[in-house]
């Protein structure tokens, strides 16, 4: 991302990148990526079909930009963009198809400070991974959106179309279950 | 404040997303209650350790250059949106009904007319009843109760007749071509293509290990303008390129001939990019034996975003025109990459069984 770039506004970016400035494009890529694909990972559930949304949701992003007014959010467009993808990965021909463990993610980083901390963390990551690939996508979505990408209750509702109410009650069941799977809760 | 009611706040609590009344008041019980307190820790604990598995700096490396791969060929190639037809449900289904009606006339008048007078020379076989209604430009569109001569009727059908497509017995020839497709190739003929076919979306075959031809020549500029022809294409692909694409030009705009002939302003219309899908045009190249350019026009439909099933049949399709071009070892990377992305893949196996002979045919 050039430095010039770096500061703009994601609605001022993608005013650039509808008038093909490509690396204001490329800008919000590198800005966005990471959450897109943790919310394609909420929607599919696998490391792969995560991957392939996420590309497809930035390019589906990049097409429809002529017609994305900036005075709108860009996030929230974004994200809706990014979970039908995550949502037609599976309906595409995926539906029989066992959804593959948390733990398939491909080229995982694992700084390990030590072997034996290593295999734990690992351990208790893959256990983790399994325990939300497990959720259902309507949880897993408000999920992580809340504790992964830290948005507010009314960020989740416009981001998912739901009434802040139902975004409530779908973290607490989405906690319980994640609870009741890990072997925790009180 | 009781352990009910506090816990039915808990987790606003714990999100920050509760009043600042609410918010007094549950921590007031929290201080007194080690149960509700337990409760919240659970929550800091689950949010803290759920995430994401990340793929790791390597796949990120990568990330926004396969986007931008994706993005520049987009550019320079063939757009969905281009490719569906215009109008409403009504224009779309005039674009059947009305041909259908003008080739049923037709049929009347050659079935009561036909061998009474000599006709002029040229291809004749004109449509049986039971064959589908071939594109008619609507300058030649009649009903049956518009007056006319004899003789305008026989210059018609002879006109309808040049039209007609070859009969379909090449679709035999095809492995990778399902009865439902099949079925579409025998509807083929009908004008502006298959609507409901066009509308798939897309996903570009990005990870096919397989030099990329030339871009289509049915495709408009991102700016909107015009499509360009064949022959800008092709600029450096010679004049045999040239003229092929010319060719697949010219077959998109028969397959839009009664849309172009029934605009009112004619020429402006005629420059809209056709609405028949390259999926189908890749079909119909391949029925003809235009290999490459079916090569060309099943990249383009693989560009679009097809669901997994399609996408499965389409790249087996694209290896068996590349092996009918004896390019085996761009079809073995395709096939490659059908295994890798759909693994038991019934379309590659019926493909397989085939292959020998599709080989055998080219060397």
């Amino acid at each position: 991302m050039s430095a010039d770039l770096d500061g703009e506004k994601d609605e001022r970016l993608a005013a650039l990148a509808a008038g093909g400035d490509r690396d204001a494009f490329n800008a919000l890529v590198t800005r966005h990526r990471q959450a897109i694909y943790r919310l394609c990972w909420s929607a599919t559930g696998n490391a792969a079909d995560a991957d392939d949304a996420a590309q497809e949701a930035f390019v589906r992003v990049y097409r429809s930009l002529p017609s994305y007014d900036p005075a709108r959010p860009f996030g929230p467009w974004l994200r809706k963009i990014a979970w039908n993808c995550g949502l037609s990965v599976r309906r595409d021909g995926k539906a029989g198809v066992p959804r593959i463990a948390g733990g398939d993610a491909p080229e995982a980083a694992d700084p390990s400070p030590g072997p034996e901390e290593a295999a734990e963390g690992n351990e208790e990551r893959r256990r983790m991974a399994d325990a939300m690939a497990g959720l259902p996508a309507e949880l897993r979505m408000v999920m992580v959106l809340r504790a992964v990408e830290g948005l507010s209750y009314g960020e989740i509702s416009l981001a998912a179309e739901i009434p802040v109410g139902t975004v409530m009650s779908r973290l607490s069941r989405a906690r319980k279950r994640l609870l009741t799977a890990l072997g925790g809760g009180s | 404040m009781d352990c009910r009611e506090t816990q039915t706040l808990l987790t606003a609590f714990h999100d920050g997303e509760l009043p600042a009344a609410g918010r007094a008041r549950v921590e007031e019980h929290l201080r007194g209650c080690s149960g509700c307190a337990a409760m919240l820790a659970d929550l800091a604990w689950v949010d803290q350790a759920a995430g994401v598995p990340d793929p790791g700096p390597a796949y990120w490396d990568r990330f926004n250059a396969r986007v931008m791969d994706r993005v520049e060929r987009e550019a320079d190639g063939p757009r969905v949106a281009v490719l569906r037809p215009k109008g409403g449900w009504m224009r779309q289904q005039l674009r059947y009904l009305v041909p259908a009606a003008a080739a049923a006339a037709l049929v009347v008048v050659v079935v009561r007319y036909g061998g009474m007078t000599p006709g002029p020379p040229g291809p004749t076989a004109p449509p049986a009843a039971s064959e589908p209604a071939a594109p008619v430009p609507a300058g030649q569109r009649r009903t049956k109760a518009e007056p006319e001569s004899r003789a305008t009727k026989k210059a018609e059908s002879a006109a309808v007749a040049r039209r007609v497509p070859p009969p379909i017995l090449a679709k035999e020839r095809f492995a990778t071509v399902t009865r439902e497709e099949r079925d579409l190739m025998a509807d083929r003929s009908l004008p502006a293509g298959n609507v409901e076919a066009s509308r798939d979306r897309a996903t570009a075959p990005a990870a096919i290990g397989v030099p990329s031809p030339p871009t289509t020549t049915y495709q408009r500029a991102p700016d909107g303008s015009p499509p360009a022809t064949g022959a800008d294409e092709m600029a450096s692909g010679g004049q045999a390129g040239r003229k092929r694409m010319t060719g697949a030009s010219a077959l998109m705009e028969e397959q839009q001939g009664a849309g172009k002939a029934k605009s009112a302003s004619g020429m402006r219309i005629a420059k809209e990019p056709s609405p028949g899908s390259p999926c189908e045009l890749a079909r119909t190249l391949a029925e003809r034996e235009r290999f490459r350019e079916a090569e060309v026009a099943q990249r383009a439909c693989l560009a679009e975003d097809l669901p997994a099933p399609s996408r499965e049949k389409g790249l087996v399709f694209l290896a068996e025109l590349l092996d009918r071009q004896a390019r085996f070892a761009e079809a073995d990377a395709v096939i490659t990459e059908v295994e890798r992305r759909f693994p038991q893949s019934r379309p590659l196996d019926l493909y397989r069984q085939q292959r020998p002979m599709v080989q055998k045919r080219q060397e």
